[in-house]
C-alpha cells in the first residue's frame, strides 16, 4: 500500500497496515530545522545545510531521502510566499544561532541587535521596520507588534484588506504545476497548504508579512476587541472570508482532485486549560464563516478540510464538525479535556484525527526514548483504531528535541504494521 | 454612595472600563475611603470575575476587558492609595524568562494580581535571570512570577532559580511559574515554591505565598 492509498484510506474512517504519517505536508506537522540536521545525520543521509521553508519557525524542508528512511505518507503543497511576505526562492547560507548550517531566501534579510536578537524585515524591505525578532539563544522568531496609535472613532476593517489578496497568476503557476508533478511522480498524499480561511488567526494579527501593517495589530488588545469592537472585528472577518472564497474557486480550478486534504484554518481556539473563547462567541463571529467555506469545498471538490487548532478546544469540536471540519490537527492531548480516549469515542466517526501521536511539550522532548516507544505505542492504538487518524506529533518536533526520541518514534509507528 | 458602588463592582465584573473609571471618581467625590474602595468593591469584583472564569462563563477575552476596567479604575485610585498609605498585599516581580516573547498569559497575570491587591513590577519578555536577580535585589519584593510557553525555554526558569540561589536571595521571596508547558511537578522539580495553571490560580497562589486571604 503506498502513501496516497494509506492516507485515503484513512481518510475514509477505514484501518491501514500502519497509520499514514506525516512529517512536514505544512508549517504545523513539521521539524525544528536543528533537530532535522541531526536525524539526518543520524539517519546517514548527509550533513549539507538544511533548506529553511519556513522561517518564522525555523523549519526544516523535509527532503526525499529522510521521508522515505523514515515512512512519511505526505507531501505539501506550501504557498510559495512564507509569514515574512518574501517569495522563498534564490537560496543563501545562513547559520542558526545554535551553529546549524541552513539555507534561507534570497529576502530574509535580518540584522542583529546590540542585545543579540536577531531581527528580520517583512518582505525583505530594510526600509521598513522589523516585523519578528528571534532573541538570542531562541530558536524561533516571534511578530514584533507595530502597533500605531488607535483613533477608536476611526476604526476601518478595510485597513486590513492588504493582508488578503486573490492569488497572483505567478501563484497559480506554481501550485499547478507543482500538484501535477508531485501527483504524477510520487506516490504521496498531496497536503494543499491553503490557509486563508484561518479567520483571524492570531498569528497574523501583527501582520509579520506587511511592510507598514495598518488598523488593531496588537494582539493583546485583539482579544478585549472581540467583546468590545465586535462589528469592526467582524469586519475584517468578512472581508477575510470573502478573500478565501475567491481563493478556493481559483485554487479548485488549479490543483483539480490532485490533493486529498486542503489546509483551511491556523486559527488558535484553545489554551492549555480551555478555550480561548467561549462557545458562544465562536458561534457567533467564527462559524457561519467557517460553514460558508467548507460547504465551498464540500460541494465543489474531493478535498478533506484540515483544522489546525492548538489547546483545549473539546467543548469547540462538535460546533467545528457542524462547520464542515473534517479533521483536527494538531490535537493536544496534554490540553484538559483532550484525553485521546474521549476524544476517539466522542468525535471519532466524525473526525480524523491528524496529530496526537506524542506529546511534544514534555514526552518527546525530554521524556526517555523507552516513555516515547510505550506513549506512542498507546496514541496509535486509542486513535488507529477503526482508522480516522494520521500519525503526527502534537505540532511541531521542536529544537532540542533528542534525535534517538525522534528516530524511535517512527520506529514504533512502522512497527505498527507488524 | 451604595449605588456608586454597585455600579463599580458591576462595570468591573462585566468589564466596561469607562464606566468603572467614572465609578469610581464618583466614589472618591462623594467621600469613600480609597482603601475601602479597593478592599470592598473592587478586589471582590475581580475576584467574582476569576469565579466565573473558574467555572466556564467567563474566557479569555472577558477576563481581558474586566481586567481593564480593573486597570483604569485602580490608576484614578492609585495616587489616593498612595496618600492614605494602604499598603499592598505584596510586591510581586513578573516576566517571561528568557528566550521567551509571549506576554498575553503574563500580562493577564499581572492585571490580576493588580486586581487582587498586589503592587506588580512587570519586567516583561525575554528576561534575563540576572535581571530577576536584580529586581529582587531592590528590595522590597515578596514573591516572583515566571512564565514561559516555550517547550524550549522552560530550562531557563531553572536557571533563574538557580542564580536566584547563587545570590542568596531564593529565600527572601516567594518563587511562583506558570504558562503552557509547565506542571507541578515541573514547579517541584526546579525548586519553585508553586504553579498556577491560569491567572486566577495564580492569585490565589500569591495569597496563599505571601499569607494573605481572599
Amino acid at each position: 500500500m503506498n502513501g496516497r492509498e494509506r492516507v485515503r484510506k484513512a481518510l475514509r474512517h477505514e484501518e491501514t497496515d500502519r497509520p499514514p504519517i506525516d512529517l512536514g505536508s505544512t508549517p504545523v506537522t513539521g521539524i525544528a530545522a536543528s533537530t532535522y540536521y541531526r536525524v539526518r545525520k543520524a539517519l546517514g543521509l548527509g550533513e549539507h545545510p538544511v533548506t529553511i521553508g519556513e522561517p518564522f519557525q525555523i523549519l526544516a524542508d523535509v527532503e526525499e531521502p529522510v521521508r522515505c528512511a523514515l515512512g512519511v505518507d505526505t507531501i505539501g503543497i506550501w504557498n510559495p510566499t512564507n509569514m515574512f511576505g518574501f517569495r522563498n526562492e534564490g537560496w543563501k547560507p545562513w547559520t542558526l544561532p545554535d551553529g546549524t548550517p541552513g539555507l534561507v531566501p534570497r529576502d530574509f534579510q535580518v540584522d542583529v541587535d546590540e542585545r543579540g536578537d536577531t531581527l528580520i524585515y517583512p518582505k525583505g524591505d530594510r526600509t521598513a521596520k522589523p516585523s519578528g525578532r528571534l532573541p538570542r539563544g531562541g530558536y524561533y522568531f516571534d511578530s514584533i507588534v507595530r502597533q500605531d496609535p488607535i483613533d477608536e472613532s476611526r476604526l476601518d476593517p478595510r485597513d486590513w484588506a492588504e493582508q488578503f489578496e486573490p492569488f497572483s497568476d505567478e501563484d497559480l503557476r506554481y501550485f499547478e504545476d507543482t500538484s501535477t508533478r508531485l501527483y504524477k511522480d510520487t506516490d504521496y498524499a498531496l497536503v494543499g497548504n491553503f490557509w486563508q480561511g484561518g479567520i483571524g488567526d492570531i498569528a497574523h494579527v501583527p501582520g509579520p508579512g506587511l511592510t507598514h501593517p495598518r488598523g488593531l495589530r496588537d494582539p493583546n488588545l485583539w482579544y478585549e476587541y472581540l467583546l468590545t469592537h465586535t462589528d469592526y472585528i467582524q469586519g475584517i472577518f468578512d472581508i477575510q472570508a470573502d478573500v478565501a472564497l475567491q481563493n478556493l474557486e481559483l485554487y479548485r480550478q488549479v490543483m483539480g482532485d490532485r490533493i486529498e486534504v486542503l489546509v483551511m484554518s491556523g486559527t488558535d481556539f484553545g489554551g492549555q486549560q480551555r478555550p480561548l473563547c467561549s462557545p458562544r462567541l465562536f458561534d457567533l463571529l467564527w462559524k457561519p464563516l467557517y460553514k460558508k467555506l467548507n460547504d465551498w469545498v464540500h460541494r465543489n471538490t474531493p478535498w478533506k478540510v484540515l483544522f489546525h487548532s492548538c489547546g483545549a478546544v473539546a467543548p469547540l469540536l462538535d460546533a467545528f464538525v457542524e462547520a464542515g471540519v473534517d479533521i483536527l490537527n494538531p490535537v493536544q492531548c496534554s490540553a484538559a479535556g483532550m484525553d485521546p480516549a474521549t476524544l476517539k469515542a466522542k468525535h471519532g466517526d466524525r473526525l480524523v484525527f491528524w496529530g496526537g501521536g506524542v506529546d511534544t511539550q514534555k514526552t518527546l522532548p525530554f521524556g526517555t526514548v523507552d516513555e516515547v516507544r510505550a506513549e506512542v505505542r498507546e496514541r496509535v492504538r486509542v486513535f488507529g483504531t477503526g482508522g480516522g487518524f494520521v500519525f503526527n506529533t502534537v505540532h511541531n518536533i521542536q529544537a532540542r528535541t533528542p534525535t534517538e526520541n525522534v528516530l524511535a518514534m517512527y520506529e514504533e509507528v512502522r512497527a505498527a504494521a507488524a | 454612595m451604595k449605588d456608586v458602588l454597585d455600579s463599580l463592582k458591576k462595570a468591573i465584573e462585566e468589564g466596561q472600563a469607562k464606566d468603572a473609571a467614572k465609578a469610581v471618581q464618583a466614589a472618591l467625590d462623594g467621600g469613600a475611603e480609597p482603601g475601602a474602595i479597593l478592599r470592598e468593591v473592587m478586589v471582590p469584583a475581580m475576584d467574582e470575575v476569576g469565579r466565573r472564569y473558574e467555572c466556564g462563563d467567563y474566557f479569555l477575552p472577558e477576563m481581558l476587558i474586566s481586567a481593564r476596567a480593573m486597570k483604569e479604575a485602580l490608576a484614578l485610585l492609585r495616587p489616593r492609595l498612595v496618600a492614605t498609605d494602604v499598603k499592598p498585599a505584596g510586591t510581586v516581580v513578573a516576566g517571561t524568562v528568557k528566550g521567551d516573547l509571549h506576554d498575553i498569559g503574563k500580562n493577564l497575570v499581572c492585571m490580576m494580581l493588580e486586581g487582587a491587591g498586589f503592587e506588580v513590577r512587570d519586567l516583561g519578555c525575554d528576561v534575563a535571570p540576572e535581571k530577576f536577580v536584580d529586581a529582587v535585589k531592590t528590595g522590597g519584593v515578596s514573591l516572583l512570577a515566571l512564565s514561559a510557553l516555550l517547550t524550549t525555554t522552560l530550562p531557563n526558569m531553572k536557571v533563574t532559580i538557580e542564580q536566584l540561589k547563587s545570590a542568596g536571595l531564593r529565600e527572601k521571596v516567594g518563587v511562583m511559574v506558570g504558562g503552557a508547558p509547565v506542571t507541578d511537578k515541573l514547579a517541584t522539580d526546579i525548586g519553585a515554591d508553586g504553579y498556577a495553571e491560569d491567572a486566577t490560580g495564580a492569585v490565589a497562589l500569591a495569597r496563599r505565598l505571601v499569607g494573605v486571604s481572599a
